[in-house]
């Protein structure tokens, strides 16, 4: 471990670069748009090129450790270091491909933004938390870049701070997050405690040969859980995510899709023996991962709006993955089926965002109804290349989710009670439908659309003309949040692309946005084939692959089954534009509220945190604790005043008072004799 | 405890540099408006200059006391004039340097009574550099007492909202404190037969039990009230409402710390088993304090009171890992100290900037201002996210150690104190949002930004925050060269 090692180089640049950026743009570029974006860009090619040398050269499958003290209290003991083993350098490149290609996309997307500085300092920041996340050794170090992939996501989510949706959606996201890595960190907590070291490795390998009690596994494989809960947007603090579509579309495609929502799934590949090691820990994640994987494809159903589409996507996916890893777990499998998942959604994930980008960027309007009826249909390359990541979406031979999806519902599939198996074959039914949903509403768009939402907010559309500078008309403050029974889509149309996009004359498509799309389409083909080497890469050794001929024509069926159903109900010449769920309206409304999460929440913050325990100790402070002070402080006032009485300067009560004490002492002396 | 005498008495110039500005202050005309500051600023940076010079040449591996002067100055009473720098409190003189030094730059604006205000404010200063340095009960007692003092006439006189009110609030409060501590001390004084204030020698004498548990409650709860332990805090947040910008800093800043460095100096350190008798009830009111602090805060409207009751919130914290009793946490606890004194001016100084322009610090009346004073408002968020406990910044390390720490002694109260992170958050972001997101009022939009000399100290302070964030070791190291013996001790 030189200090001339070109690896232990490389992972220092990868973290420094990133803050070097960030710190250099936040403090003195941040008003010199095109200095900022150069920075920026110069500091996330280096750890682009890093992380493909890596991929391609290093061997690791002896990982590759570097331990620095960061601090040494007494127990409290924390490392800085690096692990590249397959797991941490696959996750690596990923990061570092579509980090940079958002921020080429992003020259084009947010060109003439007033906060194009401050946009490519928060890129910055983002990428140095999640590459440092990515690599780190020890699991305190990655919960510092955790929290730091948090910042990030809270300063780009409220990036249009003017816009009140998106300030608020930040700090939800915020404040959601950190609800779930209370958890987190209890879990850290108790590790330290009672099993002493929070290095990756160590942790693992003392799960995998049983040196720690199972109480303690149990207990911390579950709390860390709830941290990936939040990060990772599972059912019930899945709430923020959908929210977070407020921010820039890019922002969307990188964080809240790709790589930053992902990195709970890579925690839990991470910590995969520890949380392996728990039968308890795999059914309840099973579970979780499972009814978010409904919950959100049945919101994908009825949402209007491009980005939630997508979004509530991006939630069953990685529900999915989560289902993945678990029943691996449950069923000694490996990791790979969930990894492999995350590593394809992350290309076609990333893809759909940036395309919705483009669609959003020309047309000035989230609805995907709206795009297609302007004409969506002729910006070739977007179009093109949305299909094909909807195709890979819906898991269709030969694009990457096809071999994804067959990983995951083969380890499914491993699990005594086959319940899990047709619940994944549902989410997968469900999964293409509400892709091809958009896909033939913008391929074929009709004349008019159904009841909910071109009525129903007449004036969601308007920024199509005006181009959003904040907020619509009747948009109020208390509108977006306290009532959140907004149909899908509607607070979000309404301000459409933030402020700062005013342009008359639709854009025309130019390279830097183009070019990513080809990229991640390029990507999402080749991935599928890819899949024997990566499972050799990241296991050592490719598993015989035996065709369960049975699960791939329930799997290829089921996909089929959605999309045929979505041509029936959007796509075909006199097609009623209605979902089929529109039959059961009861479910089609509980869907459309979003399963009443919000309301759950918002219920929850304002009885429980504002209406209970804020405003009881705040009465308490003014009332109780105050009150009782300044009665004191008032009686000791009052007490000098009454006895000020006495002071009346009439010598004739003084000496009257005075003879009739000195007659009561005199007496009290007499007696006492 | 190993003392080194100094070959130069740099804690002695450190303690003086604030007086020779006042006496020199004493003589300028009022008129000499510049003048005036400049002195104040050289003197406040001579102090700071002497305090990092003694955090850096601090030497680890030798410990002890270093820098000492001891001089006998009343002998019948066994007082004597007794500085010296430790691990203890060479974050705490550091902490002061800075926040006053940030704190003569922050009142650069000033036009009214410029010249009675850094007389005052120099006094303050001195007295808290006193209570730091100083090993002998009776000067701690002295300067503690002069440290509270000019607080009043400068909340008077140069304060806002109900500043009658809050400065009496906390003039009394803080006597009433005093007024547990004398006993208290003279409780120890008369029981150790040796006739000597001086704490060094005092530790070596073992009280009985009964004295130790009467002399450390005293103690706590008069210290505690600077030290803002629930449910004693209310005069801290009217107290920081009411006064000006820079002495609200260094009021929550570094005179909150002289009430917890107090309780570890004083009282822990001279009773320790009252220490331990009464911890289970320093922990239950730390705890209190944490969750209280946040809920209440979750409340206010004012920037200053939310401000106020973060503060109650991280005294809490600085309290838990001192009733901890653990290595861990008393790291934490200094650190903290130390993080929150720079946090807080921080807080207070972006304030103090918005509420000359603006004059309301009502946060539904604010709002948008990241859009008329981007460079203003980022110090703010920089705080507050400080508050909330985001990594890179030094307050993160320490409410590390204090949590880990906690649950390991604490497991109830430690787990508490975790969740009420959660309502910390929403409390820190929703101010932000509130005040310096969403539409800009109109009322305010002509504003300008800070400018680059204005901007200045609060660079200094982000500065301190992130450098400390990404290098704790720097800290944690010299604390536990005095925090390891110091529970030995114990």
């Amino acid at each position: 471990m030189g200090s001339c090692d070109p690896v232990l180089l490389g992972c220092l640049l990868t973290v420094f670069l990133p803050l070097s950026a960030f710190a250099l743009i936040m403090i003195f570029t941040w008003r010199y748009h095109k200095l900022s974006m150069a920075i920026s860009l110069v500091a996330s090619t280096i750890p682009l090129l890093i992380a493909w040398y890596f991929f391609f050269t290093l061997d690791v499958k002896q990982p590759i450790i570097y331990n620095f003290n960061w601090l040494v209290s007494d127990q409290v003991k924390v490392p800085f270091g690096f692990l590249l083993d397959p797991t941490s350098v696959l996750m690596f490149v990923i990061v570092a491909t579509i980090s940079w290609l958002v921020q080429i996309y992003s020259i084009g997307y947010m060109g003439g933004d007033p906060g194009f500085g401050r946009y490519y300092a928060d890129l910055s920041l983002f990428a140095l938390a999640m590459l440092g996340l990515v690599i780190s050794s020890g699991l305190l170090q990655l919960y510092i870049f955790w929290e730091l992939v948090g910042l990030a996501s809270y300063l780009l989510i409220g990036f249009w701070y003017e816009k009140f949706s998106a300030s608020e959606a930040g700090k939800k996201a915020f404040v959601v997050t950190r609800f779930g890595d209370i958890g987190f960190f209890m879990g850290l907590v108790f590790l330290t405690l009672y099993f002493g070291s929070l290095d990756i490795a160590t942790v693992n390998s003392a799960a995998l040969t049983a040196k720690m009690p199972p109480w303690l596994i149990t207990t911390s494989a579950l709390l860390i859980f709830c941290g990936i809960m939040g990060k990772s947007a599972q059912f019930p603090i899945h709430v923020w995510l959908p929210d977070a579509m407020e921010g820039p579309t890019p922002v969307s495609a990188l964080l809240h899709s790709a790589t930053m929502v992902a990195a709970g799934v890579f925690l839990l590949t991470r910590l995969f023996p520890l949380f392996a090691a728990s039968a308890t820990a795999m059914s309840v994640v099973l579970v979780i991962s499972t009814i978010t994987l409904l919950l959100s494809s049945t919101i994908g159903m009825v949402a209007t709006d491009i980005k939630q589409v997508w979004a509530y996507s991006t939630v069953s996916q990685l529900g999915f993955m989560a289902m993945g890893l678990s029943a691996a777990g449950l069923a000694a499998g490996t990791l790979f089926p969930g990894y492999y998942h995350l590593t394809t959604h992350a290309a076609f994930k990333a893809l759909l965002f940036l395309c919705s980008g483009v669609f959003i960027h020309h047309f000035g309007t989230n609805d995907f109804f709206v795009m297609a009826t302007q004409g969506g249909r002729k910006l070739l390359i977007p179009m093109a290349t949305i299909t094909i990541a909807a195709l890979a979406l819906a898991g269709i031979f030969p694009f990457a989710g096809f071999f994804s999806k067959e990983a995951i519902l083969g380890a499914l599939a491993h699990l005594p009670n086959k319940m899990w198996l047709v619940l994944g074959l549902f989410g997968a039914f469900l999964t293409a439908y509400y892709a091809f949903r958009v896909i033939f509403v913008m391929l074929f768009p009709k004349e008019k659309y159904d009841k909910y939402h071109l009525e129903t907010d007449p004036h969601a559309h308007a920024p199509a003309h005006s181009h959003g500078h904040g907020p619509g008309p009747g948009f109020t403050h208390d509108d977006a949040h306290i009532h959140p029974d907004a149909k899908p889509g509607h607070e979000h149309d309404e301000s459409g692309h933030g402020a700062g996009h005013g342009h008359d004359e639709p854009h025309g498509v130019p390279w830097v946005m183009s070019f990513p799309l080809l990229v991640l389409a390029g990507f999402t083909l080749i991935l599928g084939f890819c899949q024997g080497s990566l499972e050799k890469y990241l296991l050592g050794e490719s598993a015989p692959h035996h065709i369960e001929y049975g699960l791939l024509v329930s799997a290829v069926s089921c996909a089929f089954g959605g999309i045929a159903l979505a041509w029936f109900d959007w796509g075909r010449r006199g097609a009623k534009c209605v979902g089929f769920i529109s039959y059961v309206p009861v479910l089609e409304n509980f869907f459309i509220q979003k399963w009443y999460m919000d309301h759950f929440w918002r219920w929850f913050l304002n009885t429980f945190i504002y209406g209970i325990f804020s405003r009881a100790f705040t009465y308490n402070d003014r009332r109780v604790v105050d009150g009782g002070v300044d009665a004191v402080a008032f009686s000791t006032v009052g007490s000098g005043r009454l006895l000020s009485f006495i002071q009346t300067a009439f010598l004739q009560y003084n000496l009257l008072f005075m003879v009739l004490v000195l007659a009561g002492v005199g007496i009290y002396l007499l007696m006492g004799r | 405890m190993t003392e080194h005498p100094t070959s130069f008495p740099y804690l002695t110039c450190m303690l003086l540099s604030p007086v020779v500005g006042l006496t020199i202050l004493l003589f300028l005309k009022e008129e000499w408006d510049f003048l005036i500051k400049a002195v104040s600023l050289v003197s406040a940076g001579l102090s700071l200059a002497l305090a990092i010079f003694t955090f850096v040449a601090y030497d680890k591996t030798l410990g002890g006391l270093q820098f000492v002067e001891k001089y006998e100055w009343v002998k019948t009473f066994g007082i004597t004039y007794f500085v010296g720098v430790e691990g203890l409190n060479a974050p705490l003189l550091l902490l002061t340097g800075i926040v006053i030094f940030t704190g003569v730059l922050t009142m650069w604006e000033l036009k009214n009574r410029v010249k009675e205000y850094f007389i005052f404010m120099l006094a303050l200063v001195t007295g808290v550099f006193g209570v730091f340095m100083t090993y002998d009960m009776f000067f701690f007692f002295l300067f503690y007492e002069i440290a509270v003092v000019p607080m009043y006439i400068l909340i008077l006189i140069w304060g806002s909202t109900r500043k009658e009110y809050a400065a009496m609030k906390l003039t009394l409060y803080l006597m009433a404190g005093s007024g547990l501590i004398i006993p208290g001390i003279l409780l120890l004084y008369s029981t150790s037969g040796l006739f000597t204030f001086n704490m060094v020698l005092l530790h070596g004498v073992k009280f009985s039990p009964w004295i130790q548990k009467v002399a450390f409650v005293m103690m706590f709860f008069g210290f505690g009230v600077l030290a803002a332990v629930w449910p004693f805090h209310t005069w801290s947040p009217v107290g920081h409402v009411a006064a000006p910008t820079a002495v609200s800093m260094l009021h929550a800043g570094v005179l909150m710390k002289l009430g917890s460095f107090a309780i570890l100096r004083v009282a822990m350190y001279l009773c320790p088993e009252g220490f331990v008798y009464w911890k289970q009830l320093m922990a239950f009111l730390a705890t209190a304090g944490i969750v209280y602090g946040v809920f209440v805060g979750l409340a206010q409207t004012d920037l200053k009171y939310v401000i106020g009751y973060s503060s109650v919130s991280h005294m809490g914290i600085v309290c838990l890992g001192l009733a901890t009793g653990t290595v861990d946490g008393l790291n934490g606890s200094l650190f903290q100290m130390f993080a929150h004194g720079i946090m807080t001016a921080l807080f207070f100084s972006a304030v103090g900037y918005i509420y000359d322009r603006t004059h309301t610090r009502d946060i539904h009346e604010l709002g948008g201002l990241s859009k008329i004073m981007p460079v203003a408002s980022a110090f703010f968020i920089t705080a507050a996210l400080c508050g909330a406990g985001v990594p890179g910044m030094a307050s993160f390390w320490a409410e590390l150690l204090v949590f880990i720490a906690a649950v390991k002694v604490y497991p109830v109260q430690g787990l508490l104190a975790i969740a009420a992170l959660v309502v910390g958050a929403l409390f820190a972001l929703r101010v932000v949002q509130t005040s310096f997101f969403n539409e800009p009022n109109p009322k305010f939009m002509h504003f300008e930004d800070v400018s680059p000399f204005l901007g200045l100290p609060r660079m200094i302070l982000i500065g301190t925050l992130i450098f400390f964030g990404f290098f704790p070791q720097v800290m944690v190291s010299l604390i536990k060269t005095a925090v390891v013996p110091f529970i030995q001790g114990m």
